[in-house]
């Protein structure tokens, strides 16, 4: 080979992005804009064709940067009842949100496919000038001669990308963060398995059994109904398909033995959920794992040349009547994006000079939700909550509701009484734990 | 110039269970099995023989991604069909409600059609030295277009072929099933259409600078109607049968099973019925392993 057959040098971008998820088609978004060179690697055909999540996604944080972005979004419907359960096998309360509001400009929470969505949203970094390479994995972290990271290696053959900055958006259980010594071995007691089922039913059904017009949509999220394993269920309308799975700690489906389909078909076949679903007919069955640990879990962000945001970076926000991760995993993608930009404007990609990536993320609600909600996660999935006061609760309601006469009401205090009495919680834990779910949701 | 003809498809289409009605999505389009090895073999060819391939490709842009993944493996592009429409991009089309199954143009389903538009596309590129395809498109295909093709241009054919290797420059020596579990080789010495099998080689992987290089690049795009040229005149060129031979092992006449349809179907199938079972005979060394695995070939009569 002659010199100027020799292959050029791998060609330097400003940042990579490994993985084109709402985490990383943001930050991919937010530095093309910046005027710098990104390419965003992903693992699968295309963006999102195999990203399994829920399906509420919740769209203000893309005020900012795609103005009116609900006239464009792939949308299937619009939230405008959520409902809240808390399910023991045989019982049922729900507190049922409805608004309008919701259903009309500027929304606030829409059903979307992910392989929709995500494609969607690269699209809007492609168009800024980001570059996409679909299925390609980035199998690990470059390093220079002092250490630091400076791009990464790919599955494709001559395949190391090098580039100032590596922003991580591979998802949970980060495998790049691992490699770069942020994130800790996983923990399962951090982690839940989300599984669900797409079953297919006509829109009219829907509409009519959920009680919403066309273009609108429900999402009912429910704690308990699990057959005993400590989680809960959720169920979200789509256009002419629900979304229906559970979402239970990795350790207590271990120790029940109980596969996670079986633990879907529990929540299908109670009472306040089937007759929701009947002739609805299974298209899809998914499981994924979700990074519910929260503030208190979450790795490093940043170190020289490395950021790490959404998922990677434990950043769900999983708080029993909340699941929210794609909202957080933009949120933290675009401050990841920016930061890098700066930095690399800056010419200092040092973790010093990436720490602005923190400190935004400290102002905005990414971090701030997080910090505030931080002792959720192990509060939802406590025993007493879990086991003891779904029941109770669900006792007292029902108790309330029974009409007992010729005896008189007992009125609310006997019954919250005989209930606890009979659930053996005592007023004293019931004072400390209602005190602390006041603390953390406060 | 070895061209290789393909027709990116849903692989995994969604089917209505009550109407049969079938969704494909091209976003998720791939190469069939059959394709993909068309064209590794082009590939290999072209490298062996000094040449370069051609990928002719006719349909709609929904797959133009995984075209330009050709295109990193160093062939040239030509795709015959229809134009992005206005929402779609490089990820497919999204419109606000979704992805909408995308009719991959509007030849699918007419092999003539789709033949001479191949054809054209090719011709507008130079005289082929070889032409390649899969057996069957990954959709509907009844593995009728190669035959069409041969005829638009001229050439002969040589049809399902479970290996192609080269024997020198302009030489192939390919092999091919017949009825009755035999097995045909040709030697090929000129220009012909060869339909392949998906079986026997894996599509190479572009580098990770080639991908770079052509994402998002141009690429020759036709219309239909641009693309037609008369069909070519017969090109003089050799095929040969050198041997055939009965594959191993034998096939061998069963009587046809007897019963209801329920035990002739379990009679078809080997349903419930004695088995093998498996056993565990390791851990091996590597040659003993060997052993156990061409024992067991000789004994089901794969080897003699
Ligand atoms: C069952 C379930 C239900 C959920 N429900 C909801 C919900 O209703 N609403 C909500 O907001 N959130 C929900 N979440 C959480 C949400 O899915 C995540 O928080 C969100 O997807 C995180 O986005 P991300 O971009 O950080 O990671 P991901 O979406 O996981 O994206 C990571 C991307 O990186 C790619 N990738 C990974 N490794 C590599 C590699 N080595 N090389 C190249 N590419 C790679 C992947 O293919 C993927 O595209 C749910 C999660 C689960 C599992």
């Amino acid at each position: 080979m002659t010199d100027e057959q020799q292959a050029p040098d791998p060609p330097v971008f400003d940042a990579v992005v490994v993985g084109a998820g709402p985490a990383g088609a943001s930050a991919a978004l937010a530095l093309a804009r910046a005027g710098r060179s990104v390419v965003m690697v992903e693992r699968g055909p295309f963006p999102g064709a195999k990203n399994v999540y829920g399906g509420v996604v919740y769209g203000r944080v893309l005020d900012e940067v795609i103005p009116h972005w609900w006239e464009q979004v792939p949308v299937q419907r619009w939230v405008v009842r959520r409902s809240t359960m808390i399910l023991t096998d045989t019982q049922a309360v729900t507190l049922d949100v409805r608004s309008q509001a919701w259903g009309a400009q500027p929304y606030n929470g829409m059903t979307v496919f992910r392989a929709d969505f995500d494609s969607w949203l690269a699209q809007h970094a492609i168009d800024a000038g980001a570059r996409l390479l679909t299925s390609t994995v980035a199998t690990g972290l470059l390093r220079d001669g002092s250490g630091r990271i400076c791009g990464v290696r790919t599955d494709r053959p001559g395949g190391d990308l090098r580039a100032r900055v590596v922003i991580a958006c591979d998802g949970v259980n980060s495998f790049l963060a691992k490699e770069a010594g942020l994130l800790p071995r996983a923990d399962a007691t951090h982690m839940t398995l989300g599984a669900k089922e797409v079953l297919a039913l006509p829109a009219g059904v829907i509409e009519e059994r959920f009680g919403l017009g066309p273009h609108e949509g429900l999402d009912i999220e429910a704690v308990g109904g699990t057959a005993g394993v400590p989680g809960g269920g959720f169920l979200y309308t789509n256009r002419d398909s629900v979304s229906v799975g559970v979402v239970v700690s990795l350790n207590g489906l271990a120790a029940s033995g109980r596969r996670p389909e079986d633990l879907i078909a529990s929540f299908k076949a109670h009472p306040g959920i089937a007759s929701y679903l009947k002739g609805a007919e299974v298209k899809e069955y998914s499981a994924h794992l979700i990074p519910e640990g929260g503030y208190s879990t979450m790795p490093e962000l940043a170190t020289d040349g490395l950021l790490v945001a959404g998922d990677a970076a434990a950043m769900t926000l999983a708080a029993g009547i909340w699941l929210e991760g794609v909202n957080f995993a933009i949120g933290a993608g675009l401050e990841a994006g920016r930061a890098a930009a700066t930095a690399i404007g800056t010419g200092d990609v040092s973790a010093a000079g990436l720490s602005g990536y923190r400190r935004a993320l400290e102002a905005s609600f990414v971090l701030r939700d997080h910090k505030r909600l931080r002792l959720a996660p192990d509060l939802v999935l406590s025993d007493r909550m879990q086991q003891q006061y779904t029941k109770v609760l669900c006792d007292i309601a029902e108790d309330l509701f029974t009409v007992t006469n010729p005896q008189p009401k007992p009125g609310l205090v006997r019954i919250m009484r005989r209930v606890l009495r009979r659930h053996r919680v005592r007023w004293r834990d019931l004072a400390r734990d209602g005190l602390d779910t006041a603390r953390t949701f406060r | 110039m070895v061209a290789v003809c393909v027709a990116p498809t849903d692989l995994r289409p969604e089917v209505d269970d009550l109407t049969g009605t079938v969704r494909s999505d091209l976003r998720r389009a791939d190469l069939p099995a059959a394709e993909a090895a068309a064209l590794e073999y082009g590939l290999r060819i072209a490298e062996e023989w000094g040449g370069w391939v051609l990928v002719a490709c006719c349909g709609s842009a929904a797959a133009d991604d995984l075209l330009r993944e050709a295109r990193a493996l160093g062939a040239e592009v030509v795709r015959v069909g229809t134009a992005p429409s206005p929402t779609a991009g490089p990820l497919g089309p999204l419109g606000p409600l979704g992805p909408h199954p995308v009719a991959p143009g509007d030849l699918a389903g007419h092999p003539a059609a789709t033949a001479a538009a191949l054809a054209g596309a090719i011709r507008g590129h130079g005289q082929p030295a070889l032409v390649l395809c899969g057996d069957r498109s990954g959709g509907a295909g009844v593995g009728a277009v190669p035959a069409f093709l041969a005829a638009e241009l001229g050439l002969g054919q040589s049809l399902g072929l479970v290996s192609v290797r080269t024997e020198g420059v302009g030489r192939l020596v390919v092999e091919r099933r017949l009825d009755g579990g035999w097995r045909e080789r040709l030697a090929i010495t000129g220009p012909a259409v060869l339909s392949v099998e998906g079986a026997g080689v894996r599509l190479r992987r572009a580098g990770l600078d080639a991908v770079l290089e052509s994402a998002g690049a141009p690429f020759d795009v036709r219309s239909p109607n641009g693309s037609q040229t008369p069909p070519g005149e017969p090109v003089a060129g050799g095929m040969h049968t050198s041997a055939s031979r009965p594959y191993r092992p034998r096939t061998r006449p069963v009587p046809a099973p007897t019963g209801d349809a329920h035990e002739r179907l379990l009679a078809l199938t080997g349903a419930l019925s004695d088995r093998e079972p498996a056993r565990v005979v390791g851990p091996l060394t590597a040659a003993e392993a060997a052993d156990e695995l061409l024992a067991y070939l000789a004994r089901r009569g794969y080897t003699t």
